[in-house]
């Protein structure tokens, strides 16, 4: 069985309908890239299956979990299983890198001690080793706004991995970064699909970078799919299709 | 990489608390000694307390319920309102008259010598010092009840805060006209009549409106010393217990204010567009 | 061409001469029916107002010290010194420090709990819109009715004394910066709370780690600046009984205790322009820190 199911998922804002109707069944383990023009739906898909944005009709499952109607402790559980990185990293710039990383712990493990910022060694540890997977150890006690671009998103990564997530989510993940960084951010989500199994789901602008690094495509063109396979299948066509090249 | 080898990269992340953030602790603890000394310092009970408020239910009882409505002297009360509106009126346009040339001579853009200037800064600190409601009161001594004292004491207490307000716009205008016009060999004064004023203008009335706003709110307080107004009409009724139409005139006020704020506020956005 | 340029620019400048004449014109009849209206009601004129001014000038006389230069630093029994004029400088002190301690207590307290409803009265951190509008209006409230005008209501409930300046500041702090604190709020970046948000965060982790850092030293600066309010405020509250400095200098201007009411004002001007200064140092301090 496929652990994340999405039966006709549709959004609709005051005048327009961001995703419409969308049917994907997705296996667990592996990197799927979303791809299409921006204004596609791509971000407000991710944001559904997070429950940042509540879906207008269709409905979401994972497993036995029925993300789209569940509320209370047991979508916080949800949202702390299924992790989300974003375009502008969204790290809490006055505090420091530790910090950040630690708050990624709160929603699968809090206690009132951490709203007076104290968190048990095991987090402290367990922290300290995330950001040692990335490299990014020795900037632990730096404030997160003095960090390059990055260095923030790989920081949100190990914030991520504090939620110890069976997905990851991922808007635009490379988006504000230039070649050099977005490899680095690309090839660390790469590591922890492969070394500890996370599913990710991952919105990419690039079809290069989509191609590269993705086990399986979607693309998405006015909150429809008009694309669904395996990167090799994508041809030039579909591709131009996707991004309206030919209007460009 | 053991625990141990983690911990020893940060060692101090794991230092006991105090010694984390010894002044996020020692705030915490100076601001409760602090508390649990003012309630000994003030002989703070709570039993008062609570008898306090227990005698203050039939007051806020008495507060909503206008039995005899009537019958109040709304004559009184309206004409409180007016003369409280027209000191703060009044107060506003006098102390800005008096704060153009006072916040000029406190401007390094106008003297270029700091020690007059530094008088003026000092007399205009002085000024600010004191409490509108004391000027109300001197001025009371001096030209008896009513809102004549009232509108003074508003023109000193705004003539502080205006003048420096001023000088301050004026020392952050633009230097450029103003160097233009003295290198065409104008005089001083034309040099402030075109190269100053014209900046500067727009951001003191807009001051002004916006003390005239929070002047209607202090005026409203100056009866309460004898100088007349809405503040007047409230404090005798509190005094002689009237909760209800005292209750009402604060509703007045509150209204009142709130439809001042409303006025100034797209006033001041009207002019600064133009 | 060029031509229709210049036509079109110079009818572009006299419209705006036009809008600025008319604006000016307004403002000039606006101000000068108001100053006629408002003359009217008050009944202001010059007679009063030229016979009111050597009166004036009398009690001003009346309340400075008469100091004398070659007597200035000998004791207290000494006419013309400054030991004379402040005789009574220990309970000024005392009272003083009353004073600064109601400010003190009023805007600890008051800023805690407007704080606390800070978070119900911003329209992106209230759990729904009745506790927004709820919390807004009580706010208002609080913030619209001037302190004094509480303190003579608390003085009657609780007798005259300190308490009741203290809770009537409390509640006015309480309500002028619950106001504050909740626009500051609503002018937050919300990504770092959406990320608190997503990884199942609870609205109060999402409210400490997500906006306080972003907003506190924004809150501490507001805070430092409604201390300096309730230093001056703290001083006329007396007036009414709320205890505090205030007090005396009420019953020594009645009294008529001339020498007296000026060495109360300097006192006070002192310490209002002393905390000023510390709080205004303090406040470009946590700015700078940023």
């Amino acid at each position: 069985m496929k652990s994340l199911r999405i039966k006709n998922l549709k959004k609709k804002f005051k005048n327009t309908i961001a995703v419409n109707g969308i049917n994907i069944e997705i296996d667990e383990g592996k990197i799927i890239g979303i791809i299409g023009r921006s204004g596609a739906g791509k971000s407000t898909l991710l944001r559904m299956i997070n429950r940042l944005v509540d879906p207008t009709e269709g409905s979401i499952e994972f497993d036995d979990i029925k993300v789209s109607s569940i509320k209370g402790r047991a979508l916080r559980k949800w949202r702390s299983e299924c992790a989300m990185i974003f375009q502008q990293f969204n790290l809490v710039e006055r505090l420091d890198v530790l910090t950040n990383v630690l708050i990624g712990s709160l929603g699968r493990n809090y206690n009132l001690l951490n709203l007076f910022g104290i968190f048990s060694k095991e987090e402290k540890i367990n922290a300290l080793k995330n950001l040692d997977r990335f490299d990014l150890s020795g900037i632990a006690l730096q404030k997160a706004g003095t960090l390059s671009g990055g260095q923030q998103q790989r920081v949100a990564i190990a914030r991520a991995l504090m939620q110890k997530p069976r997905i990851l989510l991922a808007d635009e993940p490379i988006s504000s970064l230039d070649p050099k960084n977005a490899k680095r951010v690309m090839d660390d989500m790469l590591k922890i699909n492969r070394e500890d199994g996370i599913t990710i789901i991952c919105n990419l602008h690039s079809l290069e970078v989509a191609k590269k690094y993705c086990d399986r495509l979607i693309g998405l063109s006015d909150g429809k799919v008009v694309f669904d396979g395996n990167p090799e299948e994508l041809t030039t066509e579909i591709s131009k299709e996707l991004y309206d090249l030919d209007n460009e | 990489m053991t625990d141990k080898d983690i911990m020893n990269l940060h060692p101090q992340v794991f230092y006991p608390l105090w010694k984390r953030s010894p002044l996020f602790i020692l705030t915490l603890i100076s601001i409760f000694t602090y508390l649990i000394f003012s309630i000994n310092y003030f002989n703070f009970s709570l039993n008062d307390l609570l008898n306090g408020f227990s005698k203050m239910k039939p007051i806020l009882i008495s507060m909503v319920t206008w039995n005899d409505f009537f019958t109040w002297n709304f004559n009184s009360i309206l004409i409180g309102i007016l003369q409280t509106l027209s000191m703060a009126f009044l107060g506003t346009i006098a102390a800005s008259i008096v704060s153009i040339p006072l916040g000029l001579l406190a401007s390094r853009q106008v003297v270029k010598i700091s020690l007059p200037r530094f008088i003026i800064r000092r007399f205009l600190d002085f000024i600010r010092g004191v409490d509108i409601l004391i000027w109300a009161l001197i001025f009371v001594r001096a030209f008896g009840l009513g809102p004549l004292s009232g509108v003074l004491a508003i023109f000193v207490a705004d003539t502080g805060t205006l003048s420096k307000l001023y000088s301050e716009a004026a020392d952050n205008s633009d230097n450029k006209p103003i160097e233009g016009l003295v290198s065409s060999g104008a005089t001083k004064i034309s040099t402030l009549r075109f190269g100053l004023i014209p900046q500067v203008m727009p951001i003191f009335i807009s001051q002004s409106l916006y003390f005239f706003e929070s002047n209607s709110r202090s005026a409203v307080i100056l009866g309460i010393v004898g100088a007349g107004g809405i503040g007047l009409q409230l404090s005798e009724r509190m005094k002689a217990q009237y909760w209800d139409q005292a209750f009402f005139i604060i509703l007045l006020i509150l209204i009142m204010v709130a439809v001042i704020d409303r006025v100034s506020r797209a006033l001041r956005e009207k002019l600064i567009n133009e | 061409m060029s031509e229709s340029l210049i036509k079109n620019h110079n009818e572009r400048l006299k419209g705006l001469i036009r809008k600025r004449r008319f604006w000016n014109i307004f403002l000039s009849i606006g101000i000068l029916l108001g100053l006629i209206f408002s003359s009217k009601i008050i009944d202001i004129n010059a007679s009063r107002l030229l016979s009111g001014l050597p009166r004036l000038g009398d009690y001003v006389a009346q309340i400075l010290p008469s100091l004398e230069t070659n007597s200035l630093f000998l004791d207290s029994k000494t006419e013309g010194s400054i030991s004379y004029w402040y005789f009574n400088l220990p309970k000024y002190l005392h009272l003083l420090f009353e004073t600064f301690n109601m400010a003190l207590v009023a805007t600890i307290i008051g800023s805690s709990i407007a704080l606390f409803l800070s978070f119900f009265a911003a329209k992106n951190t209230a759990p729904n819109s009745l506790i927004y509008f709820i919390t807004r209006r009580t706010l208002e409230f609080f913030r619209g009715v001037p302190e004094i005008i509480f303190a003579i209501l608390f003085v009657w409930a609780l007798g005259i004394g300190p308490i009741a300046g203290i809770i009537a500041m409390m509640l006015h702090t309480t309500g002028s910066l619950g106001k504050l604190f909740s626009e500051v709020h609503e002018n937050s970046d919300v990504r770092p709370r959406e990320a608190l948000k997503a990884s199942g965060g609870n609205w109060f982790s999402e409210m400490k780690f997500g906006l306080l850092p972003q907003v506190l030293p924004n809150l501490i600066s507001y805070i430092l600046l409604r201390f300096e309010i309730n230093i001056r405020a703290s001083t006329i509250l007396g007036f009414v009984g709320a205890g505090g400095i205030g007090q005396e200098l009420y019953l020594v201007i009645n009294f008529n205790y001339y020498e007296e009411v000026s060495a109360i004002i300097f006192l006070i001007i002192l310490t209002v322009i002393s905390i000023d200064i510390l709080s205004g140092y303090l406040r470009k301090n946590i700015i700078e820190a940023e």
